[in-house]
């Protein structure tokens, strides 16, 4: 414990040169699971603490959240990682110089399979594979925004089963709240989504968990606290505060189970995911069902601090999403890869905030891992890595 | 051009093309109408292939588009008409209109406009139309309830219309409520005591 009052160290960040330029934010969100560090940071009043309010905006498509950092009505958004970096580079639509000031959370999506497969006996991806071998037909996959995290998912699971995600089968795109229904009509046999939509489909006996993501990539970088360059540039101190109270918010949520049971409550309100709470608090604490038979309590979970790990923004995590924008023909050459994860992840931002809520720090800004496929991603060689795929379209 | 407008609901939707169409079918334009469950919407735009398609900014199934503007830059499919004016104006008074446009690559880019212009400056109007529509229906249903509070009054006190109208007036300026919400409640506490 400090030995200074709260209010007194609150007051010395809130004062003179360090007061926040902007008091009150508008940070959009779509209704999922892993916004709920965004929604929290302005529930448990964490935004308080370092002077300025969060006011969470729901909206309705990743689309609208994207024209929205760019034309300043958001000032801030809970957004998928590759978004943010297709912005940066202008892939199929504006251009605008952005920023990553934090990672929100690692883990928690997952690959939904129709129970119409299963039928016909998929388990996993090595058994789709071998179906699809078998039976021509239209197999539909959904993802949730062609640059973002789940179409990156998504296509790298089934690569790394030797499916070629845009010869192979068709990929659309379906707003996370739509999986479940357009799944029950019989219009796409799986999908890639985040939490709690892979479980709703579970509970509602429409499809299967095929893999979770943290299977495909353990501790995967996925939603962050986005914002335009020009926004950090006008607004150091508030993007300070921000990126503060977040962090503080996502400790908050890890520190116990039942913080994440009260966090479950709340976001499953309709002002934010809008679905029964049982169908959110399962997974969020670990307890996994695949909904074929296997149940299991999954230390990987959707984690939103775990000592800072989760929350520092890695440049080998940004450089991802290019290698992947690279390798499915997104991205039409090898952009700089290290300049611009330099650019765009606001590290200097982050060390600040992180000072500031006392959340350590790591050695180095690369991490490794290896995926589901056996390969690793140590930020290297992003080129080669890039263009190392046997399944790919550039 | 060919003008693809989607929509969530059957009735919204119809409202809509038929605006878009009172202001460019003179000009020339065909005017499709489309729902937008995502599946649904992806054949209409194979089918009908659009020069450019008309989405409110708040729609969902916006994202269902981006994956087309990706996945087809080579066939002749909608690509984001902000491409090539990020952060300007256009954009700023299209999202406050609540329009989105998608368009084929390669149009020109002044009859793009006009039609963004066109579908801006109707859904406007709509939406002023709508609001207004909501303040008649609250002032109608507000003046049916102090038709009948001033009855209930009337009939308890055995006073004048007059009467009973300023006595509510007097309440509702004293407890600086709305008239309607104060006749609510006198309505409401007549039912409790059974004198409704």
């Amino acid at each position: 414990m400090s030995l200074v009052p709260n209010a007194v160290r609150t007051g010395a960040w809130a004062a003179g040169s360090d007061a926040p330029e902007k008091k009150e934010v508008k940070i959009g969100f779509i209704p999922l699971t892993d916004c709920s560090s965004v929604v929290m940071a302005s529930v448990m009043e964490f935004d308080k603490k370092y002077g300025i309010k969060i006011v969470p905006s729901k909206e309705a498509s990743w689309a609208a959240v994207r024209d929205k950092l760019v034309n300043g009505e958001l000032d801030a958004a809970h957004v998928l990682y590759g978004l943010i970096y297709g912005l940066q580079m202008g892939v199929g639509g504006p251009k605008k110089d952005m920023a990553v000031l934090m990672n929100l959370n690692h883990n928690g999506q997952a690959i939904t399979l129709s129970r119409k497969l299963y039928d016909k006996g998929v388990v996993d991806g090595f058994t789709l594979k071998k179906l699809i071998d078998k039976e021509k037909a239209d197999y539909t996959f959904a993802q949730t925004f062609p640059t973002g995290t789940h179409a990156m998912w998504l296509y790298y699971w089934l690569a790394a089963h030797g499916i070629n995600p845009f010869a192979d089968v068709k990929t659309i795109t379906v707003p996370p709240p739509q999986m479940v229904a357009n799944m029950r009509v019989g219009n796409m046999d799986g999908y890639c989504v985040g939490e709690p939509w892979n479980n709703r489909a579970i509970v509602d006996k429409i499809g299967f968990t095929a893999n979770t993501t943290q299977e495909i990539w353990k501790d995967h970088p996925e939603k962050t606290l986005g914002c335009s360059a020009e926004f950090v540039q006008k607004n150091p101190n508030t993007a300070r505060a921000m990126t503060a109270a977040v962090i503080e918010a996502g400790r908050w949520i890890d520190a116990s189970l039942v913080n994440r049971q009260k966090t479950a409550e709340v976001v499953a309100d309709k002002s934010y995911v809008n679905t029964d709470k049982d169908v959110i608090v399962a997974r969020m604490l670990g307890r996994y069902d695949n909904g074929i038979g296997k149940v299991w309590d999954d230390k990987d979970y959707m984690k939103f601090y775990n000592d800072g790990y989760v929350t520092f923004p890695y440049l080998s995590d940004g450089m991802w999403f290019m290698t992947q924008h690279r390798r499915w023909g997104l991205l039409k050459e090898d952009p700089d890869y290290l300049a611009i994860a330099k650019k765009v992840n606001r590290i200097d931002v982050y060390k600040e905030a992180a000072a500031m809520t006392k959340t350590p720090l790591p050695k180095e800004p690369m991490r490794s891992a290896k995926m589901i496929d056996g390969v690793v991603w140590d930020g290297k060689d992003p080129a080669k890595y890039a263009g190392s795929f046997k399944v790919k379209v550039a | 051009m060919r003008v693809l407008v989607i929509d969530e609901l059957a009735e919204d939707l119809e409202e809509r093309a038929e605006i878009l169409r009172d202001g460019l079918e003179r000009a020339g334009h065909e005017v499709v109408a489309s729902l937008s469950s995502p599946l649904e919407l992806l054949r209409a735009v194979e089918r009908l292939r659009p020069d450019v398609i008309v989405i409110d900014t708040e729609s969902p199934t916006r994202d269902v588009l981006e994956h087309l503007v990706i996945v087809s830059q080579s066939s002749p499919r909608p690509i984001v008409m902000f491409a090539s004016d990020s952060g300007g104006e256009a954009i700023r008074e299209a999202v406050r209109a609540g329009v989105s446009a998608y368009v084929v690559d390669g149009l020109d880019a002044g009859r793009v406009n006009t039609i963004v212009e066109v579908a801006c400056a109707r859904f406007d109007e709509l939406q002023r139309l709508k609001v207004e529509l909501a303040d008649a229906n609250l002032k109608l249903s507000e003046r049916k309830l102090v038709e009948r509070a001033k009855g209930l009054l009337m009939q308890s006190r055995g006073i004048s219309e007059d009467q009973a109208y300023h006595a509510l007036r007097k309440l509702a300026m004293s407890k600086k409520q709305r008239l309607g919400d104060v006749a609510q409640q006198l309505i409401d506490s007549a039912e409790l005591l059974g004198k409704a």
